[in-house]
C-alpha cells in the first residue's frame, strides 16, 4: 500500500526500514520495546488471579460459603423493612432528595478559591467552581474536587485530647476552657510574655482582625506565620525592584510571546485555574492563524491576535512545561543565568532599561562583552523585541528574589506593564518571610522566650526546615497547643490537641489571589466539635461574639459601613463573592540596585555540569505539601507527568541516570551534607540533566490510615538555606530496588503491532500539527488515518428523533491538570484500590488522562489525551456480552447495567480504547459509616465482580431531561454537563446534543481539527477529539547547546 | 488385569444421580414459582404504621388532594412523606386528643424520648436501590396516582397494588396510552374517559410524551 497519510508521522511510519520507533510514546519502556511493557499491554488484565485476599483456609471458606448460602435462602423471603423518617418540622425551602448548591471558598496556603457545593439532604458531596468568581469561573483544580473527600476522613482528629506520655486523654471544649482560661489570664498579666501563636498563611479578614485582637490583649505576643510552599521569594523580589512587596497577576490571554523562567504558573500557581483558562483563550486559532475566542473587551479590539507561544525553561516537567512551544530543560540553579543571559541580549539589542534601573542596564552591557554565548537562545530576544508590551516574562517561586527583580524591570521595560502584567500591593507588607519567621519562632524557643505555643492549623513538627529540629524544640515549650483537622505529626507532640473544622464546616472568609473576597460558609455541622482558628482566639479571650458566624459578620460590618449590612450580607453570601473587594492595580517603577551587581555576576555564568548535582524541592501535584496525604483520591490521582501514584521517587533525566548507573525503581541514598535519605529513583524524560526534584509531601507517619508511609519525606533533606534548591548531593546507590506505581503503560492502546514500517494496526492516537501546518492543511487531524470504506456488520440504529449525546474534547486546550480525573471519580463513586492493585493496573478511573512523549528521551514534547469511554455507535463491548449488560440507549449512550453484569469481563476485551473497568473485590466495603456520607446518591456504589466505565454522567442528563419535560421546555445547549466538563478549567471538554446544528459539540464535531481514535474500525466514537496546535518560532530559537 | 476398575464409591453415583435428577428440576420450579409469586414481588404488602393513618378517610371521605400532604410529587423524585407538622395543620383542632394521634404529639412534645424525632413510617412502595425513579416525571406527563398506587382512597391501610416489577413498569413504558389523563386529572382517583385509549392517544401528542425504555433511564 502507498503511503497515504500527508502528515510527517505517515509518511515516516510509511518510509520502511529498520525496526521504526514509535512516534508517540509513553514510557521509556515501550520507547525500547522492552519485554515487561509488551505483556503488559498485550494482556488485557495484566493480573489476572485476585491478590488482595488473605489466603483464604478451608474454615474460612467454609464460613463464606455458609453464610452466602443462608444469604440466598433469606432474600426469597421478605425484602428488608425500610422506614421513611420524614422531618417533624420542615425547614425553609428544603425538599428533600433535591441536591442545592451553596457558595463558598476555600482556602489553600492562603489563597482561595470560589466553590459552588452541592448539598445532597443536608451533606456536601460534590464540589464545583463558583461561576460568579473571577478566579474559578466555574471551574476548580483537583485538590478543590477531593476536599470533600477530607471533610468525611474516619482520621480527622475526633475530639479535644489532652497528651500524658503517649497516652491521649480524650476531653470536651469545656475541659479546654477551662485549663484555658487561668492560663491566658495568668499570660494576660505578663502583657502576653512568653506567648506565641504559629499560624498558617491566611488571607481571612476575621482571623486577621482576631489576631489584632489577641495583640491588643496580649501586647507582647508574637504572631508568627509558616507555610513550606511559600510565595516569599517574590514578595522579596518585589522588594528589591519596587522597594515594597507586590504582587504580579498575570493575564495570559493578552500576550503573544509567554517566557516562563521555572514557572508553572498553569499547575502550581494559586491563580492556576484562571491562567490556564486565560492561556487557552491565546491559543484558541482557527486555520487563519488568528484567535476565535477574544478574551474580554480589550482583546475584541485586537481579533487579529495570533496563537500565543510559550517558551519554558525548567528542571522538572511541569504541566507548563507540556504547554511549551519551545522547552529549555535547565538546571533550576542555571535558570538565574538564564535569565541574565536574555536581559543581556535585550540590552544588546537596543532594549532601553527605566531609567530608575539604570546600573542594571550598565551592568549587563559591562558583563555581557567577551562572556559568549549564554544559556539564552538568541532568536528569544529578538522575539520579545518584537512584541513590545504583547509579550510577558514570569518567574517561578523557587528563583532567587534578584531574578524576579530582574524580570520585574525586564517587563516594564517591554512595555507588559497593564497589558499583560498587572501590579497589586501585597496585603500585609510587613510580615517577615515564612522561613524567616519559623526561624524566629525556633530560636525563641531554644533562648526560653515561649512558655505558650498556640499552632493554628499546619504541620510545623513534619514541614519545618529540617536544620531548625522544631520537633525537638517543642518538648521545651511548657504548654504547647495544636489545632489541627488531623492528629499528625506536629499534635503528637504537643499537650493539647484541638479538632480543627473543616472549611465545610466553618464561617469564614477568605480572598483569592487577586483580592476577591469570598464568605466562607458551613455547609455542614462540624462533624468532629472542630472550632475555626477565630473561634478558638475568641474562646482563648473569653470574649464575645464566640460563633465564627458572628465573627465573620462583625468583621465584614466594616466592608459595609451602611445601613443595610443585612441584605449585603446575604447578597455576598449567595454570590460567594463580595463585589469590588478585588486589590487595585497599580504601577510601580522598577529601581535597580546593589542586586544589579548579583545579576552581572549570573551573566554568561557557565551552566554545565561541572559544578555537580542540584536537589529542587516542588509541591506534589497531589497532596501539595503534604497536607491531602490522607485523601485516597489524590493519592491515587495519576501526576500528570510522571503518572506516579502512591509516591514521590526522586525524578531524575535520563542521562543522570546513566551517570548515575541507576534505573527507574532502584534505591539511592541521598546525601545532603549531613542528612541523607532513601529514596527510589525514577527516570523521566525531559527533566534537565544535573538535577534532581524531589517531591515534597510524602513519608508521613500520622497522616491516618491511607497517607502514613507511602513515599519518603523529603522534608528530612529541607532546610532553611536549600528550601527550594539544593546542592551538590551525595547519590550512592543502594542496590535495592522497590515497586512504583505508574500508570504511564497502563491501558496502552498499542499503535504498532508487527516489527516492520506499514504494520501499524491502528492509526495515530494523538495528532497535532504547527499552526503553519494547519494554515497549509486544516484537514491534517482528519487526514492523517486513511482507511478503506468502512461498512457494517449491523443493523445500525438510526438516531434522528431525539437525542445524540456527544462529546468533544479539545487537545489544544487540555493542560493535563487532571481536575477532571477527580471531579469524575466525585460525581461517580469511583472507588479508591490502593497502590497495590494500581500497580496491577486496576485502577479503576473512569476517566484517565493518557501522556505521551514524542521525540528524544532528552528533550520529549508531551501531549496530554484525557480518555473517556467513547459511547461508540457500534460499541464492540457490547456486542461480546453474553448477558446484554451493556447496551445501546435509543440516544446513543452505552449503557452499564450492573445488575445483569456477571463478570465475564469480555467486554473490557473487547473494549479497544480500553476505558472499562473491573471491580475485582468491594472495593467500598471496608468504608466506614463516615465516608459513606461522601457518595452521591444518584449514582449507584458497584460491588464487586461487575464491570463499570464512564456513562457520560447520565445521572446529570437524566435530571436535565426530567427538569426540562416538567417545565414543557427544550434542553438548552450547555445545560447538561458532565462532571469532568464542569470541572476543566480550560473547558476542553464540550458535551451537547449532535442533533441540535447549534449546539457547541455538533460545531465541534465537524470542526477542521476534528478527528476520532481507532474510528477506522468503524465503532463510531461518540467523543471526538480537536488535533493540538503547536506554535513554535518560525525561526527555531534553538538553544546553542553548552 | 491391568484395565481400568472403579473404584468402589462409584456404586454410590448411581442413586445420586436419580436424586439430582427428581431434586433440581423440583429446586428450579419451587425457585421461579416463588420469584414470581405476589408474595415475592409485595403485591398486597400492607405494614403497620406507626400511626394508624386512614387513607380512605382522608383522600376518599373528605376528599383531600394528593398533592395536600405529598407535596413534592410534582417537583422532585420523592412524593414525600408530610412533616409531622402538616399532620398538625388540622389536629391541633380536630380530635387534637385522639390517642391515635398521641405519636404527632409527642413529636410536638417539649419533651420525652421522641421530641422532635420523626415519626418512622414503613416504606409501602420500595424501589430496590439500583431504580432511579422520579415522581415529578411521571405526575407532570399526565401519569396518574391510581396507575402504580392503586385506589389510595379506599385503602384504610395502604398496600401495594401493583407488583412493581420491571417487567410491570416496562408495558407502560413501552405502551403508555391507558395510563395518560389531562394534568389536572392526575390525582383524581376516579377519573374515567369513554375511550382510554383514544384519549391516552390524543394526551400523548399533546404532551410529547415517549417514554424512554433505556436502561439507564432508570439504571445509573
Amino acid at each position: 500500500m502507498p503511503p497515504l497519510g500527508r502528515g510527517p508521522e505517515a509518511a515516516r511510519a510509511a518510509s520502511g526500514g529498520s525496526v521504526p520507533r514509535p512516534t508517540y510514546w509513553r514510557s521509556l519502556d515501550e520507547l525500547a520495546d522492552t519485554p515487561a511493557f509488551r505483556a503488559f499491554s498485550e494482556a488485557e488484565f495484566p493480573s489476572a488471579a485476585p491478590a488482595r485476599l488473605a489466603p483464604t483456609t478451608r474454615r474460612e471458606f467454609l464460613r463464606l460459603m455458609g453464610a452466602s448460602a443462608a444469604l440466598a435462602g433469606l432474600t426469597g423471603c421478605r425484602w428488608p423493612k425500610e422506614v421513611i423518617a420524614p422531618y417533624g418540622q420542615q425547614p425553609e425551602n428544603r425538599t428533600p432528595g433535591v441536591p442545592v448548591q451553596y457558595a463558598t471558598a476555600m482556602e489553600l496556603g492562603g489563597w482561595a478559591q470560589g466553590l459552588l457545593v452541592t448539598s445532597y439532604d443536608g451533606r456536601p458531596i460534590k464540589i464545583e467552581g463558583n461561576p460568579s468568581h473571577p478566579l474559578n469561573r466555574g471551574a476548580t483544580d483537583a485538590r478543590a474536587q477531593a476536599s470533600v473527600l477530607e471533610l468525611y476522613d474516619p482520621d480527622r482528629a475526633h475530639a479535644v485530647c489532652r497528651r500524658d506520655g503517649q497516652q491521649y486523654a480524650t476531653l470536651t471544649w469545656e475541659d479546654f476552657a477551662a485549663f484555658a482560661r487561668p492560663h491566658f489570664d495568668q499570660l494576660r498579666q505578663r502583657g502576653g510574655a512568653g506567648l506565641c501563636v504559629l499560624s498558617a498563611a491566611s488571607s481571612s479578614l476575621s482571623l486577621a482582625d482576631m489576631r489584632a485582637r489577641l495583640l491588643a490583649a496580649f501586647p507582647q505576643a508574637r504572631w508568627l506565620e509558616w507555610e513550606p510552599l511559600s510565595r516569599d521569594n517574590e514578595r522579596l523580589g518585589a522588594l528589591l525592584a519596587f522597594g515594597r512587596p507586590h504582587r504580579t497577576h498575570l493575564h495570559p490571554d493578552r500576550a503573544d510571546v509567554i517566557v516562563a523562567l521555572d514557572d508553572d504558573f498553569l499547575g502550581a500557581h494559586p491563580a492556576a485555574v484562571q491562567y490556564a483558562r486565560d492561556f487557552i483563550t491565546g491559543r484558541r486559532i482557527d486555520a487563519t492563524g488568528r484567535r476565535i475566542d477574544a478574551g474580554g473587551p480589550e482583546e475584541a479590539q485586537r481579533p487579529a491576535a495570533p496563537m500565543n507561544r510559550l517558551y519554558v525553561v525548567e528542571s522538572g516537567y511541569s504541566i507548563t512545561g507540556a504547554m511549551a512551544d519551545h522547552r529549555y530543560p535547565l538546571r533550576s540553579c542555571d535558570v538565574p543565568a538564564f535569565a541574565a543571559c536574555l536581559a543581556a541580549q535585550l540590552v544588546e539589542r537596543g532594549l532601553a532599561l527605566p531609567p530608575e534601573a539604570g546600573e542594571l542596564s550598565a551592568v549587563l552591557k559591562g558583563a555581557a562583552e567577551g562572556r559568549g554565548e549564554g544559556p539564552c537562545p538568541r532568536g528569544l530576544a529578538d522575539e520579545l523585541l518584537g512584541h513590545r508590551g504583547r509579550c510577558l516574562i514570569t518567574v517561578g517561586p523557587h528563583q532567587p528574589p534578584e531574578v524576579h527583580a530582574l524580570v520585574h524591570v525586564l517587563n516594564a521595560a517591554l512595555g507588559n506593564v497593564g497589558t499583560t502584567l498587572t501590579y497589586t500591593v501585597e496585603p500585609d507588607e510587613s510580615r517577615p518571610t515564612h522561613v524567616a519567621a519559623i526561624g524566629q519562632l525556633v530560636a525563641a524557643m531554644r533562648a526560653g522566650q515561649v512558655d505558650t505555643l498556640l499552632i493554628l492549623g499546619g504541620n510545623p513538627a513534619y514541614d519545618a526546615p529540617a536544620d531548625l529540629e522544631l520537633a525537638g524544640c517543642l518538648a521545651s515549650v511548657e504548654t504547647t497547643i495544636h489545632l489541627s483537622l488531623h492528629r499528625n505529626e506536629t499534635s503528637r507532640l504537643c499537650l493539647w490537641n484541638l479538632p480543627q473544622a473543616h472549611y465545610l464546616e466553618s464561617w469564614g472568609d477568605a480572598r483569592a489571589y487577586d483580592g476577591t473576597l469570598s464568605i466562607v460558609q458551613p455547609l455542614i455541622a462540624p462533624l468532629y466539635d472542630g472550632k475555626t482558628p477565630a473561634e478558638v482566639i475568641a474562646l482563648l479571650l473569653g470574649e464575645e461574639p464566640a460563633t465564627g458566624y458572628e465573627i465573620v459578620r462583625r468583621a465584614l460590618q466594616a466592608l459595609q459601613p451602611g445601613t443595610d449590612f443585612e441584605s449585603w450580607w446575604r447578597q455576598a453570601l449567595h454570590d460567594g463573592v463580595v463585589p469590588g473587594t478585588a486589590f487595585a492595580a497599580v504601577s510601580p517603577t522598577p529601581r535597580g540596585g546593589e542586586w544589579a551587581a548579583t545579576i552581572g555576576g549570573w551573566v554568561g555564568r557557565p551552566t554545565a555540569q561541572e559544578d555537580g548535582l542540584e536537589v529542587v524541592f516542588r509541591p506534589s501535584a497531589a497532596v501539595y505539601d503534604g497536607r491531602f496525604a490522607n485523601n485516597g483520591w489524590l493519592q491515587e490521582l495519576p501526576d500528570p507527568i510522571t503518572k506516579l501514584t502512591w509516591d514521590n521517587p526522586a525524578l531524575l533525566a535520563p542521562a543522570t541516570a546513566a551517570a548515575l548507573g541507576v534505573e527507574s525503581g532502584d534505591i539511592v541514598r541521598l546525601t545532603l551534607g549531613a542528612r541523607s535519605l532513601e529514596v527510589p529513583v525514577y527516570v523521566l524524560p525531559g527533566h534537565a540533566a544535573g538535577s534532581v526534584t524531589l517531591l515534597l509531601g510524602y513519608g508521613r507517619s500520622s497522616a491516618g490510615r491511607v497517607g502514613d508511609g507511602v513515599g519518603c519525606n523529603t522534608y528530612a533533606l529541607r532546610t532553611t538555606e536549600g528550601l527550594d534548591v539544593a546542592y551538590r548531593p551525595v547519590v550512592v546507590k543502594t542496590g535495592r530496588r522497590c515497586k512504583l506505581a505508574t500508570t504511564q503503560d497502563h491501558h496502552a492502546i498499542r499503535s504498532r503491532v508487527g516489527e516492520r514500517a506499514g504494520q501499524a494496526r491502528v492509526g495515530l492516537l494523538v495528532r497535532e500539527a504547527t499552526v503553519e501546518e494547519y494554515r497549509r492543511h486544516p484537514q491534517f487531524a482528519r487526514e492523517a488515518v486513511h482507511h478503506l470504506p468502512l461498512v457494517s456488520l449491523w443493523q445500525e440504529h438510526s438516531y434522528e428523533q431525539g437525542h445524540r449525546w456527544a462529546m468533544a474534547i479539545d487537545l489544544n486546550a487540555c493542560i493535563g491538570c487532571s481536575a477532571c480525573v477527580v471531579a469524575c471519580q466525585a460525581e461517580n463513586n469511583v472507588p479508591v484500590v490502593g497502590k497495590d492493585e494500581v500497580e496491577r493496573g486496576r485502577e479503576m478511573h473512569w476517566l484517565r488522562v493518557d501522556r505521551y512523549f514524542r521525540g528524544a528521551p532528552h528533550d520529549p514534547q508531551v501531549a496530554f489525551q484525557p480518555v473517556p469511554c467513547m459511547h461508540c455507535e457500534n460499541a464492540p463491548c457490547e456486542q461480546v456480552c453474553p448477558v446484554a449488560a451493556t447496551v445501546h440507549s435509543s440516544e446513543g449512550l452505552n449503557d452499564m447495567v450492573y445488575n445483569r453484569c456477571i463478570g465475564t469481563r469480555y467486554c473490557a476485551n473487547n473494549c479497544p480504547y480500553k476505558v472499562r473497568r473491573f471491580n475485582w473485590f468491594n472495593n467500598h466495603r471496608d468504608l466506614t459509616e463516615i465516608e459513606k456520607l461522601a457518595f452521591n446518591p444518584e449514582v449507584t456504589v458497584r460491588s464487586r465482580g461487575v464491570m463499570e466505565k464512564c456513562t457520560y454522567c447520565v445521572q446529570r442528563i437524566n435530571a436535565v431531561k426530567i427538569a426540562a419535560g416538567n417545565e414543557r421546555r427544550a434542553i438548552r445547549d450547555g445545560e447538561i454537563t458532565p462532571a469532568c466538563a464542569q470541572a476543566c478549567p480550560t473547558q476542553a471538554i464540550v458535551f451537547g446534543d449532535l442533533n441540535d446544528p447549534d449546539s457547541r459539540v455538533a460545531r465541534l464535531h465537524t470542526a477542521e481539527r476534528a478527528y476520532g481514535i481507532l474510528e477506522e474500525l468503524n465503532v463510531k466514537p461518540r467523543t471526538k477529539y480537536l488535533a493540538r496546535l503547536r506554535n513554535p518560532a518560525s525561526t527555531p530559537g534553538n538553544r546553542t547547546d553548552q | 488385569m491391568n484395565g481400568f476398575v472403579f473404584p468402589k464409591w462409584v456404586n454410590h453415583l448411581r442413586p445420586l444421580l436419580g436424586f439430582c435428577l427428581v431434586a433440581v428440576p423440583a429446586y428450579v420450579v419451587v425457585v421461579f414459582a416463588w420469584g414470581a409469586a405476589p408474595r415475592t414481588t409485595d403485591v398486597g404488602y400492607a405494614p403497620r404504621q406507626p400511626v394508624a393513618y386512614s387513607h380512605a378517610l382522608h383522600a376518599g371521605l373528605l376528599g383531600l388532594d394528593c398533592r395536600y400532604c405529598h407535596t413534592n410529587v410534582e417537583t422532585a423524585a420523592h412524593a414525600l412523606i408530610p412533616p409531622t407538622q402538616v399532620c398538625l395543620n388540622c389536629h391541633t383542632t380536630i380530635r387534637a386528643d385522639s390517642p391515635k394521634l398521641a405519636p404527632l404529639r409527642q413529636v410536638y412534645a417539649e419533651d420525652g424520648a421522641r421530641a422532635g424525632m420523626p415519626i418512622e413510617w414503613v416504606r409501602v412502595h420500595d424501589l430496590p436501590d439500583y431504580v432511579y425513579f422520579d415522581h415529578s416525571a411521571h405526575v407532570r406527563r399526565g401519569v396518574g396516582c391510581v396507575s402504580c398506587h392503586g385506589r389510595v382512597d379506599n385503602m384504610e391501610v395502604v398496600y401495594q397494588a401493583e407488583p412493581l416489577s420491571m417487567g410491570w413498569c416496562l408495558d407502560c413504558h413501552r405502551n403508555p396510552y391507558r395510563h395518560l389523563r389531562p394534568l389536572d386529572k392526575v390525582t383524581d382517583m376516579t377519573w374515567a374517559p369513554v375511550d382510554a385509549l383514544a384519549e391516552g392517544r390524543r394526551l400523548a401528542e399533546l404532551y410529547d410524551i415517549r417514554p424512554p425504555t433505556d436502561c439507564s433511564a432508570c439504571h445509573r
